[in-house]
């Protein structure tokens, strides 16, 4: 697997989808380096990219909340920290993501 | 002695930023990352955070009784200091 080329085909496959719902890849190139390379990890494990930041329970249905980009069931939420959970994306207008913080999502 | 616990995820980056929180106060804690924890363990970790009505994010940590959810340096802090 050339994990270059994997993560290359992991941004263009999300970019215009996240940019439709108003999100951006994050600025800190860091963070998006490392969040692809486990994504490219997880996708070869389990056929999927899930969200590195989420811990998996087998059960399909809660799963699929789980796979990158996963903005759409956790509107919200994210939409409340600017930020999905793992920091992979961000609303369009932020410039520094250091600011902004991991915030519990509220259950009903 | 206060008791620091965490559950964590080993792709995480925020859980890794979290445990070096700790260590960086040389603040003793324990972990599981959740997903090299083997599947019963897997449920036990899933059903304790879901009595504390939280989801499946990472990091989760323990210090003493309280839970907190996302990496949160300030709360960290903020608890530590009162302790």
């Amino acid at each position: 697997m050339d994990m270059e080329a994997s993560k290359q085909a992991l941004r263009e496959q999300f970019e215009p989808i996240v940019t439709a719902m108003g999100f951006k890849f994050s600025p800190d190139k860091e963070i998006v380096e490392f969040l692809l390379e486990q994504e490219v990890n997880l996708h070869a494990q389990h056929g999927i990219p899930f969200c590195p930041c989420k811990g998996l329970t087998g059960d399909r249905t809660e799963d699929m909340g789980k796979v990158c980009p996963c903005i759409p069931w956790h509107r919200a939420h994210f939409d409340r920290m600017k930020r999905c959970w793992c920091g992979l994306y961000v609303h369009l207008d932020v410039d520094d993501p250091d600011k902004l913080p991991q915030i519990p999502e509220e259950l009903g | 002695m206060t008791k620091v616990m965490m559950y964590t995820l080993s792709t995480c980056p925020w859980c890794k930023k979290t445990k070096q929180w700790f260590n960086d106060r040389n603040i003793p804690f324990d972990f599981v990352d959740y997903d090299k924890a083997e599947k019963d363990e897997q449920k036990v970790i899933q059903d304790r955070v879901r009595k504390e009505n939280l989801t499946l994010s990472f990091p989760i940590v323990y210090i003493d009784d309280k839970v907190i959810q996302g990496y949160s340096p300030d709360k960290y802090d903020e608890m530590m200091s009162k302790k």
